[in-house]
């Protein structure tokens, strides 16, 4: 049943990296801001829900502490670094170098107050487990399943269903019509980086649960999940989840035909050739 | 006087665009801006919209200068700008396009921000589906797969959401059929004359505006050339400038 183990690993590491995807995606269809200090949002998010449960909090309630610090610091990114630069006329390529200088002082910042040795939840019903048709899942691995799929549906639900979100695809679709027409962009942009940042916390306390918490740990999945919303076509949240179950599904099963280390390069080289004949993405309008 | 520019002049970078820019528009007054292309026309609009700031003179609404508005502040005052090209969300079905735009625009502001209570907005989305049956049998329709007529015609619908006082349109006729021209007009006439609202149309369709406009402006180099009526306009020695 190796097949079967390895088929939903590639599942539920695909809902953990969905998340990751569908909160950047909503980030940079709408800004149109390279944010890889979403990898650092991510890492933060693991180690002040840490923080929390070592204070004595429940296990939900510091969930929803991690989530509203993120939140919090996704807004500020925004309005305090990101709009003044953009205020200023820097280019997109301007915005992604402070990003990343951003992202290593946020991610410095954290191996110097938490260490950048390895840190474990410790909580043992998170390594409990459950048989699937004879295949063996932890709690952790099916928890991240059911977020996996209701963050895909809440984001859904969200950008087709809510004014807000109705307002975030107008300015993603026409920015400049969004000026004219009083739908306030810069509001909007501050409004959905902190969803998107509030969104990818749950990512970075559901999978450090099952690996332990690594203050460099947000970029490679973040790269991962880049290729996700590109290959699934910049703007849609299908896309963006659907690809990156299939990029996780892929890595997994490759397991089968050849060794670990050739997995992610053969994945990524098979989106590589992907992009070529469908370079606008899989759902792209 | 519901908008005067006085001496207005704008620009991008170290070029000075438009210069000593005077005119002024009255509550349901159409107003044909008209020129050759890089005469200084969509420069006109989008500083009379607030999009790029005036280098020298004012522009006053409602007697009040505005120069110191932002663009949503311009917007809620009621100056609306219908951009050339689509000024649709294509990505958007017709219903969130109109639901999304008013929800806003529903409230009415002076020129100082304050909200004017009482005041029902001009348009709400019914009124647009009224205007445009044909949004309303499309309401489900991405409005980027729709033809160039039925954009324009959201394109005007989202203009006018809310309680619009002065619309300025730059280029509404390009690339439209000239029957669709002729009931886009039409209807844009109707709705300035039913309900006082002033309007800056910047057309190539040269012919098509004098049949609607009250009064003709020609710009040529960034600056007015003429002013006057149409039928002046088409007597007078002008058309050079095209």
């Amino acid at each position: 049943m190796l097949w079967l183990n390895l088929l939903l690993n590639g599942i539920v590491w695909g809902c953990a990296l969905g998340m990751v995807a569908v909160s950047f995606s909503l980030i940079f269809a709408t800004t149109r801001f390279f944010h890889v200090a979403h990898a650092a949002v991510y890492g933060l998010g693991g180690y002040i829900t840490w923080s929390a449960l070592k204070h004595g909090l429940p296990e939900w309630a510091a969930l929803v502490v991690g989530v509203a610090v993120c939140a919090a610091v996704g807004a500020a990114i925004q309005k305090l670094l990101y709009e003044r630069l953009d205020r200023s006329g820097a280019t997109h390529l301007v915005i992604l170098i402070a990003s990343l200088g951003l992202s290593a002082v946020m991610q410095n910042g954290v191996a110097a107050i938490y260490t950048s040795n390895i840190l474990q939840f410790g909580l043992p019903w998170g390594n409990r487990t459950t048989t699937i048709g004879g295949a063996l899942l932890t709690n952790t691995q099916l928890l991240t399943v059911v977020f996996g799929l209701a963050s895909y549906a809440g984001a859904m639900w969200f950008a087709h269903r809510t004014v807000l979100g109705k307002r975030m695809r107008a300015v993603a679709s026409n920015p400049f019509l969004a000026e004219i027409t009083r739908l306030q962009p810069r509001q909007v942009h501050v409004a959905v980086m902190a969803i998107g940042s509030a969104m990818v916390c749950i990512p970075g306390v559901l999978v450090p649960l099952d690996l332990g918490l690594q203050p460099f740990g947000g970029v490679p999945i973040l790269l991962t999940a880049t290729i996700a919303v590109i290959a699934g076509g910049v703007g849609s949240i299908t896309g963006a989840f659907l690809l990156a179950v299939v990029i996780a599904v892929l890595q997994n099963l490759s397991l089968l035909i050849m060794p670990g280390e050739w997995s992610i390069g053969i994945t990524f080289g098979i989106f590589v050739i992907f992009m070529l004949f469908r370079p606008r993405g899989l759902f792209s309008s | 006087m519901l908008l005067e520019l006085s001496n207005l002049a704008a620009g991008y970078g170290s070029k000075t665009t438009i210069s000593n820019i005077t005119l002024s528009l009255e509550p349901g007054q159409i107003l044909a801006l008209l020129g050759h292309n890089g005469a200084g026309k969509t420069t006109t609009l989008k500083t009379i919209m607030g999009l790029l700031p005036a280098r020298a003179g004012t522009v006053r609404f409602d007697g009040s200068a505005i120069d110191r508005l932002n663009v949503a502040e311009r917007v809620a005052a009621g100056i609306r700008l219908l951009p050339e090209g689509r000024g649709i969300f294509a990505d958007l079905n017709v219903a969130d396009n109109i639901e999304v735009v008013a929800a806003q625009n529903v409230g009415t502001q002076n020129v100082a921000g304050k909200p004017i209570t009482g005041a029902a907005p001009m348009f709400r989305p019914h009124d647009i589906y009224t205007l445009f049956p044909v949004l309303d049998e499309r309401r489900t329709t991405r409005a980027g797969s729709m033809s160039g007529g039925q954009q324009q015609m959201l394109a005007l619908g989202l203009a006018i959401l809310g309680t619009p006082r002065c619309l300025l349109l730059d280029e509404p006729s390009i690339g439209l059929a000239p029957n669709l021209v002729e009931r886009l007009f039409a209807q844009f006439h109707s709705i300035c004359k039913t309900h006082g609202v002033g309007a800056i149309l910047v057309e190539q369709n040269v012919a098509a505006a004098l049949t609607i406009a009250d009064r003709v402006v020609i710009m040529n180099n960034g600056q007015i050339v003429f002013d006057g009526l149409p039928n002046e306009a088409r007597q007078a020695n002008v058309w050079d400038y095209f």
